[in-house]
């Protein structure tokens, strides 16, 4: 052993007695790295009296080793060389404290992501093991004992977005007994699934079994519905969220309403001459409406960009003019619940977990220049025509053209619109299948006409799915499979005059075809929400490479994020249909309950404190905090930081002029005779 | 009545490491993504003449099949006008695969005889290998020769009568310096990789 390593380096005044363990992990780390060896090497060094290689450090055994061996060998320190502590660095501190030292006298060598997973050459692999170990021998001498503190956790959830992931986890926790603040953007709650008319593959009918549940919530007690509202801030930590919304004015006091659409009768425009977003723009509205009419709450709204009361203020922004004649305003008569004074206003509340649950948006078809959407009236997205087979759509259930009233006798309906594509979104959207077959059904019930569906895969991996293909197939409907290349109406054969022809080789029957029909739907993907990036920057959430939401374990962790406390539901995760996003919303609310129920965090003790009688009062570190956890005391001109706010992050500590700010588990001596241990060569 | 034949293919009719060769020429790695959603067949204007579709192509290099694809016509239709390369989700370079493989097919002799395409390419790319130049009149003699010998013949008082009037011509244009051309097609024909660009 060459042991001149250590010698001019200032050493604690007695090395206390070390205990170090490298873990096999199977073959994940003993597959390229040496473990033996590096048990050996690591026995060599100064203050280590036991070096054992073990296969699974982790399992039972091997936390059990640790505790018998600190009562053994009379250990001081410990250190485990294995995998990621992100994943088991809990499950070390727990073994550590059971065998009676204090819980941060263990450090934790990362082995495997860190070494092993990315290399492929063993001698180097395992000559970087040892340096990585003896830089975790070196620091762990040096370590202090800490106290994690406990905080208390405000059993108040929020929940953000109002479709069925929403709506669902908000109904769960309220049942159980806990607050919720459910915060929806529109008028109403309902999103996505408030449009379908049927769910697949039951069929049965999407409002019947959506509005007891916008009901439910609408009257829970345990339930405040911030509706026409959006999430603006979120600050603070997991059980203590200090969150801004900011609520748009939606020029009606919701208390006042009931919802008996008087002032819609009354409005001065005789005939709804807007376009209803709801109805994916085929139907119109007026200023004052309500979205549809089992729209929760029961409350109207004004859309001020049109409503005549209104006009341009000096910075673009709507003001109210008070030209109109406010014929709803009379309507409304001795409830007064109109109001043009509202403004928008702030509310600051106070939670101790997040759910979010914002949903995704569809494909936008006009990106596909090919398939025609926007210059052939014809070419419908699926969303329209699912409000078009809704009886209380647009056109009263019926499926008709552009015209308002022909209904076709050929439909192509066309799969993967912007799915499974590189040069859109690359990703299978799971639902398209399902829904495109559910249509195909709906349009030959209402119209009788031929329904083609162009495919790449039918893809039915749920329950009763398959069996809802083998129906679909027995009803007549035509499947071919071949993504289609265009949709024009450059006629070629006379049948092929006045209809759009689709072009698209039938690779089943080995042939190129053209398909005339009078109507083609496109069966647009899901895509995560264009201000995604926006909202996950405000919950401190991760993005996968496709935008949706990131869990912090596609497996064991799938609602969980890694911000404590914000857990995440439905289809801003990742494309899922409405059973899915069912049962994640319900994990997302069981995650929340369990913290609730226990009723406090524990939080790590790394945080930074500041050496009062070093600190200047030079204010450096104050807007540097990215959490504002530092405050500064006028009486004594120093800084001092807030720990329960303190993350840990180093940057104060970084900053400080005069180095007299500290972090624990990360003091200068701790972090030098780590550099100096991976860097001191043999 | 209808001949009846076997369709069916045997081990012994692939040529092991065909697929692997193809894909391993840059710009043709993508193939081995094509998921055979038959996109390039249907946007492709000439599909509905090729024996085998675009995408049926794919599959048979993927599969080994080289007798298959390099004697098939869709490489020969194939205009270059990149409407696959464009609309393929999976972005593989259809156009230029098919160059690929035209070039293998004339490398080792597998085109239709007398199908203009390819003898056309050949004459071509001799005529600039040797000259550095085209002739346009002589190339087009020459394609019309070796492809329609005997309805070239019956062209030759057209061509006597045009040539007359200045407005055809036989005659071999040639660059300045063929000397300096002959040494860098040496060079490039000299080394032993796969395309010496003989397309």
């Amino acid at each position: 052993m060459a042991n001149g390593n250590g010698n001019n380096r200032t050493s604690p005044e007695r090395r206390p007695r070390i205990g170090f363990y490298v873990c096999h992990c199977g073959v994940n780390i003993a597959g390229t790295v040496d473990c033996a060896e590096v048990a050996r090497y690591v026995g060599t060094l100064p203050g280590v009296v036991l070096s054992r290689d073990y296969k699974y450090m982790c399992s039972d055994p091997g936390q059990e080793l640790i505790q018998k061996d600190i009562a053994e060998y009379k250990l001081e320190r410990v250190v485990v060389a294995s995998c990621s502590p992100l994943l088991h660095e809990h499950t070390f501190r727990t073994a550590v404290e059971k065998g009676g030292l204090n819980p941060f006298f263990f450090h934790m060598v990362n082995i495997r992501e860190h070494n092993s997973w990315v290399h492929t050459d063993r001698a180097e692999a395992t000559a970087k093991a040892r340096d990585l170990a003896r830089a975790a021998i070196e620091r762990v001498a040096r370590h202090k004992p800490l106290e994690t503190k406990r905080v208390p956790i405000k059993p108040v959830t929020l929940i953000v977005g109002g479709g069925i992931a929403g709506i669902h986890a908000a109904l769960t926790l309220a049942n159980a007994g806990k607050q919720v603040i459910l915060v929806e953007r529109e008028p109403t709650i309902g999103g996505h699934m408030a449009k379908f008319d049927k769910t697949f593959p039951t069929l049965d009918c999407a409002a019947c079994i959506l509005t007891p549940k916008m009901s439910a919530v609408g009257a829970h007690p345990n339930i405040r519905l911030l509706t026409y509202s959006e999430v603006v801030k979120v600050d603070g930590f997991v059980g203590n969220y200090k969150v801004t919304i900011r609520r748009k004015p939606r020029y009606i006091d919701e208390e006042k309403c009931v919802g008996c659409q008087d002032c819609i009768s009354a409005c001065v425009f005789k005939q709804p001459k807007f376009t209803d977003e709801f109805n994916e723009g085929l139907g119109k509205r007026k200023p004052v409406y309500i979205p549809f009419p089992q729209a929760t709450p029961q409350v109207v709204a004004i859309d001020s960009n049109v409503c005549l009361n209104f006009r341009n203020g000096p910075d673009g922004s709507r003001v109210v003019s008070d030209k109109c004649k406010k014929t709803c305003v009379e309507a409304c008569g001795d409830r007064n619940a109109i109001d043009f004074t509202q403004k928008e206003r702030f509310e600051e509340i106070e939670v101790g977990t997040i759910i979010v649950a914002t949903g995704f948006q569809a494909f936008d078809a006009k990106r596909l220049p090919a398939y025609g959407y926007g210059r052939y009236p014809n070419v419908f997205t699926a969303l329209e025509v699912e409000r078009m087979v809704n009886a209380s759509g647009p056109t009263g259930g019926h499926v008709v053209l552009r015209d308002g009233k022909t209904e076709p006798k050929t439909v192509g309906i066309i799969h993967c619109v912007g799915s499974r594509d590189k040069k859109t979104n690359r990703w299978c959207s799971r639902v398209c299948c399902m829904y495109s077959m559910k249509l195909a059904h709906l349009i030959k019930e209402h119209t009788h006409a031929e329904v083609y569906n162009f495919y790449i895969d039918i893809r039915t991996p749920g329950k009763g799915y398959e069996e809802f293909y083998n129906q679909l197939l027995d009803e007549g409907v035509h499947f071919v499979r071949g993504r289609v290349g265009e949709v024009t109406d450059w006629a070629i054969t006379p049948e092929e005059e006045g209809k759009l022809v689709i072009r698209v080789e039938d690779t089943l029957a080995g042939v190129v075809r053209r398909i005339p029909v009078d109507m083609v739907v496109l069966a647009t993907g899901l895509e995560p929400r264009s201000d995604a990036q926006e909202v996950r920057r405000l919950f401190n959430m991760s993005c996968g490479s496709e935008g949706f939401f990131l869990e912090r374990h596609p497996k064991l962790a799938p609602v969980s994020t890694f911000n404590d406390g914000v857990y995440i539901a439905g289809a801003c995760q990742g494309p899922k249909d409405i059973p899915d996003t069912v049962a994640q919303a319900g994990a997302a609310a069981a995650e929340a309950l369990s913290l609730i129920d226990k009723g406090y965090v524990e939080q790590e003790p790394n945080t930074a404190f500041v050496l009062e009688d070093e600190c200047s009062g030079c204010k450096s570190c104050i807007p540097l905090c990215p959490y504002s956890a530092i405050q500064f005391d006028d009486a004594r001109g120093k800084a001092v930081i807030n720990e329960a706010l303190c993350k840990g992050c180093g940057t104060c500590v970084g900053s400080c002029p005069s180095g007299s700010i500290v972090q624990n588990l990360f003091d200068d001596e701790e972090i030098f005779s780590e550099i100096e241990g991976v860097l001191a060569y043999e | 009545m209808k001949e009846i034949q076997r369709t069916i293919k045997y081990e012994a009719d692939r040529v092991p490491g065909f697929g692997r060769e193809v894909m391993s020429v840059p710009g043709c790695e993508k193939l081995k993504d094509c998921i055979q959603c038959g996109t390039c067949s249907g946007v492709c204007p000439l599909s509905i003449y090729m024996d085998h579709s675009p995408r049926q192509v794919m599959a048979l290099v993927r599969e080994d099949f080289k007798r298959e694809v390099l004697s098939s016509c869709t490489i020969w239709l194939c205009a270059s006008c990149y409407a696959c390369t464009v609309e393929c989700p999976q972005q593989i370079r259809i156009t230029d695969i098919m160059y690929e493989l035209k070039q293998r097919a004339i490398q080792e002799g597998f085109y239709p005889k007398r199908f203009p395409i390819p003898v056309l390419a050949q004459e071509f790319n001799r005529m600039v290998h040797d000259h550095g130049r085209i002739s346009e009149g002589r190339l087009v003699t020459k394609l019309f020769l070796k492809t329609k010998p005997l309805e070239a013949a019956g062209m030759a008082g057209l061509g006597m009568r045009l040539m007359k009037t200045g407005r055809f011509s036989l005659k071999q244009e040639n660059i300045r310096d063929r000397g300096d051309l002959a040494r860098i097609m040496e060079a490039m024909d000299a080394p032993a990789s796969g395309g010496n660009g003989k397309d």
